[in-house]
């Protein structure tokens, strides 16, 4: 069988792409962070339980006392566990995503209505979207959007688009016939006829496929927290990959607040809003004692309602105002303003370092941003530009692949720490297994499996090629790839059950601190010399940048320093990374001027 | 303009007028106009002329009407994927008249009604209204004659279930893009006709079935269109309901004398409505007369089986009148 190169044309496709309608995508970028700025500023202004209120009063208009108080319930709980401006975030995503959507699906499934060759093309074309793994097509989206909101959102409409383009389509072929011949038999042209017959009556079925839109579009925001979308995905997706089962939960919890909301007052919308529902929500018999219950405002009544407590978190957040930012004075004002883009993969050496170069670089007067991706993701957008530098990239090996790919359009700032080292460990308690060697002839012990982290890292790309020959373990184990939290999670399973288990780890990590875990010696050094953490930044950061590359070119810390700031961060807890690097700051008094000299 | 390619053809038709027939002798215009003869008054002429209209669903419609021209008969088709709903269908309904198609359900008179407003473009052959063929006629002028001159009533009431009744009624005066309050003036008077005084803002589902193709009528009868094409309009209703509506029709067409085609497949109500009658069997009219032909002179078997229930004597004896007393007892 010849192999066909698929994979290489799809390649082609995307560099075509991105050469030739670059202009194209930048207009699509900067229309979607437009609105997603514009929704999210009105959406994080107020107070939150202002906003709160706001929302329950739509959920009382559209659903009654009982869904407006659970409304405000569930809103308030986001509040107390600090997920509200993430969740805010994440409405703003959804909500954009869904216009979005809206406005390309319903066109589509008219089309498609009418149109049974469009029809017949289309299914194919959606059912691909809606099935193709979503990072198959977000890294190539990150060439044309950038990191941030918008592949994001992207991602949202992709798989979202198919339910809201089949709901129209079915919504429209749904209507009866003989009432579409009837609009016709009367002289109806066919747009009236869509405007004033099929829309009309087909309204409940479209209003269930924007339900589903905006439901599909939550589902996708851990996805969209990959590629640095922020919100709800965003703590998700770093509590997932740091195994903090609180924030998860936490997180989890807050999507599943929002999807009720939305899924509840879309529903409820359908019956609002179209002809038919209220047709049918009159038709309702009344019983006196649920009439409370049942109560529901007018439309205007509620849009006062919505008005006036708009109108008090509109005057609060003005007199509200004002910044809370130190002025930074005299010459420690390198960057009079200017933002840096930094990015970071939820390691922790990565966080702590740059969480500790955010401080630094506010106190020289910059304006710092941090956002978390995947690895895949990072890498992207470094090289496109919208990610100006990161701390935490393993080179030569771990990280080599990366390197490989996209060094023509990055700078290596130098290694701040190192040597690291990777290796196999098991728990202490397994006895006899002190070096790769002794793992030969005992895989039934451990099932055969060797506990991997991704795929894509390049310690499992050197376990695969090399070290598993070395000591003739090929066949007997499998390396079992995952992701660095499954493989904690596993571990951490195992010691709970004091069950043998073999993990690929790699210096320095936590876990060592955390567990009592055995490195298996490697006398043959298949594993080679360690990696330097280095720094990387996108190609001509330096030159933009002169003082901060200068600064992170000298950038070194000390094992004792580096344990004991990831120490200080773990301490202060997620979402608090930046008051332990205070705390750390004033137990190291004078270091900020050691990592950035002024004036010298 | 009736330069020298216009001939001038002498035709036989009836008109109906109350219980009185009559065969007259009348020169039209081949296209159907209504004209002054150069001698002395103004005619009736017919509204609706059909000519060797042919509609055959499939791959191939052209050629199938090719072979069934020359001689080839409906099954002959069938084998070849093609389905002959209408063969070679001519008539004539004069103004003022109510022109029944009888016959079994997909003989094919459902098909046959909706070629003559457009709904469906024949295959082959001419129908001819207000002086033009309608099967040359482009999207938006056929839309203006479905909208001023020809409206239906539909077996199914085809009612919107998101407009009120007056809406319903009021539709397609919102088509032509008369002012609402005109439109709702004329939509109620409409209502007011078929006794729906006072359900003006109630909602189809909220009525009887006879009630709900009351709005039907009023709806079609709102627009002002002086032909009506009724497609089993009464078919789904109960027989006493069936019964008070096709009086209230009667009586209808006594003051407002539209020119009718109502479709159906009962031979009561065939004779009950109709001034002439048109039987269809597999495609083809096999024969078009008064009520009298049909029961007198049946042009086969088919047809006189298909009257072989009908009260021969109450007929004969003038079944307008008959119906009027029964209208009123």
């Amino acid at each position: 069988m010849p192999r066909l190169p698929l994979g290489s044309w799809a390649e082609s496709t995307v560099t075509f792409l991105r050469d030739h309608f670059s202009g194209l995508f930048d207009v699509i970028s900067s229309i979607v962070s437009g609105m997603y700025d514009a929704l999210d500023s009105v959406l994080t202004g107020p107070q939150p339980l202002l906003l709160a209120g706001i929302l329950a009063v739509i959920a009382l208009w559209l659903r009654g006392p009982v869904a407006a108080v659970l409304a405000f319930a569930g809103f308030a709980l986001i509040d107390s566990i600090q997920q509200w401006h993430q969740a805010m975030d994440t409405l703003s995503l959804v909500l954009v995503a869904t216009v979005v959507t809206l406005v390309v699906a319903l066109p589509l499934g008219v089309w498609a209505a009418r149109n049974r060759t469009v029809s017949a093309v289309l299914r194919p074309v959606l059912d691909l979207m809606q099935t193709m793994p979503a990072f198959v097509y977000l890294i190539p989206g990150i060439f044309f959007f950038g990191v941030g909101v918008v592949p994001g959102v992207i991602a949202c409409i992709v798989f979202a688009l198919a339910p809201g383009v089949r709901m129209t389509e079915l919504g429209i072929r749904q209507v009866d016939d003989e009432l579409v011949e009837a609009a016709e038999a009367f002289g109806t042209g066919p747009g009236k006829t869509l405007l004033r017959v099929q829309l009309p009556l087909a309204l409940p079925t479209i209003m269930a496929g924007v339900n589903q839109v905006i439901m599909l579009g939550l589902s996708m925001v851990v996805v969209a927290g990959m590629v640095g979308s922020g919100g709800l995905g965003q703590s998700v997706f770093t509590a997932i990959s740091q195994v903090d089962v609180g924030l998860g939960f936490e997180g989890g919890v807050s999507v599943v607040i929002l999807a009720m909301y939305l899924d509840r007052m879309t529903g409820a919308l359908g019956g609002r809003v179209t002809a038919v529902g209220r047709r049918a929500a009159a038709a309702l018999p009344r019983r006196a004692g649920t009439r409370v219950l049942a109560y529901r405002p007018q439309a205007s009544v509620a849009v006062v309602g919505v008005v006036v407590l708009g109108l008090v978190a509109g005057g609060m957040s003005v007199f509200a105002g004002g910044t809370a930012d130190a002025q930074v004075s005299g010459k420690d004002n390198v960057g009079k303003g200017r933002t840096v883009n930094m990015g970071y993969i939820p390691w922790d050496e990565g966080v702590a370092s740059t969480f500790l170069w955010q401080e630094v670089l506010k106190e020289r007067g910059f304006k710092p941003n941090v956002t978390q991706y995947d690895v895949g993701a990072l890498y992207t957008g470094m090289s496109t530009g919208k990610i100006d530098f990161e701390t935490d990239s393993w080179l030569p090996t771990t990280h080599a692949s990366y390197w490989a790919k996209y060094r023509n359009s990055l700078e290596d700032l130098g290694s701040w720490y190192g040597p690291t080292s990777l290796e196999l460990s098991v728990p202490s308690y397994v006895k006899g297994v002190n070096s790769l060697a002794d793992l030969k002839g005992r895989g039934g012990e451990f099932k055969g499996r060797i506990i991997g982290i991704e795929p894509g890292a390049g310690e499992m790309k050197l376990l695969n090629d090399k070290v598993l020959s070395a000591y003739g373990l090929k066949g007997e184990y499998k390396v079992v790839a995952g992701s660095t939290a499954t493989m904690l999670a596993q571990l951490d399973r195992s010691i709970k059950a004091k069950e043998p288990v073999v993990v690929t780890l790699w210096s320095p990590h936590w876990a060592y601190d955390t567990y009592d875990l055995k490195k298996l010696a490697d006398p043959q050094h298949a594993w080679g010399s360690g990696d330097g953490v280095h720094t990387l930044a996108h190609k001509g950061f330096a030159s933009q940048e002169p003082q901060v590359a200068k600064w992170l070119k000298s950038f070194h810390l000390t094992e004792k320093q580096l344990t004991s700031l990831e120490s200080a961060v773990q301490k202060a807890g997620q979402g608090h990374e930046q008051q332990g690097v205070h705390a750390w700051l004033q137990e190291h008094p004078g270091i900020v001027d050691t990592l950035a000299p002024v004036g010298s | 303009m009736y330069g020298t390619g216009v001939t001038w053809a002498t035709v036989r038709f009836a008109t109906g007028n109350g219980g009185q027939r009559r065969l007259e002798q009348r020169a039209i215009h081949p296209r159907g106009m209504r004209i002054a003869l150069p001698a002395t008054r103004e005619v009736y002429v017919s509204r609706l002329q059909v000519e060797h209209l042919y509609k055959v669903f499939g791959p191939r419609p052209e050629e199938a009407v090719q072979r069934l021209e020359a001689g080839a008969d409906k099954d002959e088709l069938r084998a070849g994927g093609e389905t002959a709903a209408v063969i070679d269908a001519s008539f004539e309904v004069a103004e003022g008249e109510i022109f029944v198609v009888m016959g079994l359900s997909g003989s094919g008179k459902s098909t046959l009604l909706r070629t003559l407003n457009g709904l469906l473009p024949p295959t082959a052959g001419a129908v001819h209204y207000d002086g033009r063929d309608l099967t040359e006629l482009d999207a938006p002028e056929l839309r203006h004659v479905r909208a001023h001159g020809i409206s239906m009533v539909f077996q199914h009431f085809a009612l919107f279930p998101h407009r009120t009744v007056v809406d319903n009624a009021a539709y397609g005066l919102e088509v032509q893009g008369v002012p609402k309050p005109e439109r709702e003036e004329r939509a109620t008077e409409a209502l007011r006709l078929t006794g729906l005084e006072g359900w003006e803002n109630s909602w189809p589902d909220e009525l009887s079935g006879g009630m709900q193709q009351r709005v039907g009528l009023a709806r079609a009868l709102a627009t002002d269109a002086d032909v009506l094409l009724m497609d089993e309009a009464f078919s789904a209703l109960d027989p006493l309901i069936r019964r008070e509506m096709q009086e209230q029709l009667l009586e209808l067409q006594r003051t407002l004398r539209k020119t009718i085609v109502f479709i159906t497949h009962d031979p009561h109500e065939a004779v009950r409505l109709g001034d002439r009658i048109a039987v269809m069997r597999d495609g083809r009219i096999v024969q078009n007369g008064t009520v009298e032909d049909l029961l007198l002179r049946p042009a086969d078997d088919y047809v006189a089986s298909f009257m072989a229930d009908v009260d021969r004597s109450a007929v004969l004896e003038g079944h307008h009148d008959e119906a009027e007393v029964t209208a009123r007892a």
